[in-house]
């Protein structure tokens, strides 16, 4: 192999990574406020009684799992603005599909862990007298939120690192500015060397922390 | 049916009906009459219906016919398809269940504390000090500050039984408290049921640990089959029994435990 390393190439031209970083973290906030949230009145959809509320809710979350997200992705930029004639900034579209995607796995995680609370907890709670709605807000939702706090962090990272996706479609992400520098400085190896040196940066103390999170939980119980 | 005489019941259940799915029937037509102060243990074959009838009692179960009347108010009642009851009554019933059922992400205080704040509206401060007399007599005051996890079995369902106390129960319900425990932890549990009963603590439990039943118990029904059997003293029914289904079962029980 002839081809000599040269990361100073990429290093003295960190800016577009930089920026493209910072796309990328907004692109991930974003969706995990909508996925925490949005996620979480899903999950109360799913769980509902009611087959109206909640027959779509869970066509919602099986058609998110059950396709592949760089579909979804590609789908929403190219269908969304043709089918309903509306046409946003790109961050916007990629914030809006990465949220859609985790609000269906994060509502999953919700429901999970609701679920996950004993029966004899709400037992218990009937033979102290509490209110159904005391029951759900001292006894079940205490416990699932806590519950579900490493699985949210999981598909948050997951989403961080998903959200590398949207450069096929033009947002100007941390992957989008790394394809680009590759191309423009013929360094593909250290562009994309350091490319995901960035990702694994942040990816990896997460996931170290739902780990220690995790290990904490099993001591506790 | 001895309407008359409902006045002098504190519990009185009649012609209880309760099964689960179509096909399957727990209870069938189960008459019981409760007098205050009595403390009654249940005993007889597991799918016998004796855990059922407590959880019926505490009102955690739809019923398919009969009533149940606590003090003379009927609070349990069915029109066949929906079972009302209600909770006014309901709340003056405690129950303790055999997995502690403490809840994990509250420290001990606060469990005990929960429901007389939410539900009384009692005030932090008074709960906590009515809390800290319970711990105190229940030997556990240094645990007030701990969690559920860090507890042994027989603390957690003392604690439990506290739990219960807290609400200021005219009867209490307890439901094989103490088959989930290690051998060496059931005395601890006995011995606060024991101290309840004699301070005149009104009572329903079902138990396998014969022994403890015949301390505690001042009545003893032995049901099967989704009916009461027997139903006498304690010295009847466990000592000499009159039904030959109760004998059976009670000499199988013991010649297993001895």
């Amino acid at each position: 192999m002839d081809y000599t390393l040269d990361i100073g190439a990429v290093t003295r031209n960190m800016g577009p990574l930089w920026e493209g970083l910072a796309i990328t973290l907004q692109l991930t906030l974003a969706a995990n406020a909508i996925g925490i949230t949005a996620g979480f009145g899903l999950a109360l959809l799913v769980l509902s009684r009611f087959a109206l509320l909640r027959l779509p809710a869970m066509l919602f979350v099986e058609f998110f799992r059950c396709t592949p997200a760089i579909v979804q992705i590609v789908w929403f930029f190219y269908c969304v603005p043709m089918l309903f004639n509306v046409f946003l900034d790109p961050v916007v579209m990629g914030i809006l599909a990465l949220g859609l995607n985790l609000t269906a796995f994060n509502a999953e995680a919700y429901r999970a862990s609701i679920q996950a609370v004993p029966r004899e907890h709400l037992d218990a709670g009937i033979a102290l007298g509490l209110s159904p709605a005391q029951r759900v807000l001292n006894i079940v939702l205490p416990q699932a939120l806590r519950a579900s706090v490493p699985v949210l962090l999981t598909n948050g990272i997951g989403t961080f690192q998903q959200s590398a996706l949207v450069a096929i479609v033009g947002v100007a992400d941390l992957m989008y500015q790394g394809k680009t520098l590759a191309t423009q400085t013929y360094r593909p190896i250290e562009t994309f060397t350091i490319v995901a040196l960035f990702y694994l940066a942040i990816s990896f103390p997460v996931s170290q922390f739902v780990g220690w999170m995790e290990r904490r939980r099993g001591v506790v119980r | 049916m001895t309407a008359a005489a409902d006045t002098s019941a504190l519990l009185r259940i009649n012609d209880l009906h309760k099964g689960y799915g179509p096909n399957i029937r727990v209870l069938r037509g189960l008459d019981i009459e409760m007098k205050p102060g009595e403390r009654v243990v249940v005993i007889g074959p597991s799918g016998g219906g004796k855990s059922t009838l407590l959880r019926v009692v505490m009102g955690l179960e739809q019923i398919q016919q009969g009533t149940v009347t606590f003090a003379g108010r009927p609070y349990i009642s069915t029109d066949g398809r929906r079972t009302a009851i209600d909770p006014a009554v309901r709340r003056q019933i405690g129950m303790v269940f055999q997995h502690y059922t403490l809840f994990p992400h509250l420290s001990i205080m606060e469990n005990l504390i929960l429901a007389p704040r939410k539900v009384n509206g009692e005030a932090r401060g008074a709960a906590r000090d009515r809390g800290t007399k319970i711990l105190e007599r229940f030997g556990l005051a240094e645990k007030a500050d701990a969690f559920p996890s860090q507890l042994s079995g027989g603390q957690k369902q003392r604690v439990a039984i506290a739990r219960a106390l807290m609400l200021d129960p005219k009867l209490m319900l307890f439901d094989e408290v103490t088959s989930a425990l290690d051998p060496e932890l059931v005395a601890e549990v006995e011995a606060v049921i024991l101290q309840l009963a004699a301070q005149g603590m009104p009572m329903m439990m079902v138990t396998h640990d014969m022994w403890f039943a015949r301390n505690v118990a001042s009545r003893v029904i032995f049901c099967a089959g989704g009916v009461v059997v027997e139903d006498g003293p304690p010295e009847q029914v466990l000592g000499n029994p009159r039904e030959a289904r109760t004998r059976e079962f009670i000499e199988r029980v013991f010649h297993i435990k001895a």
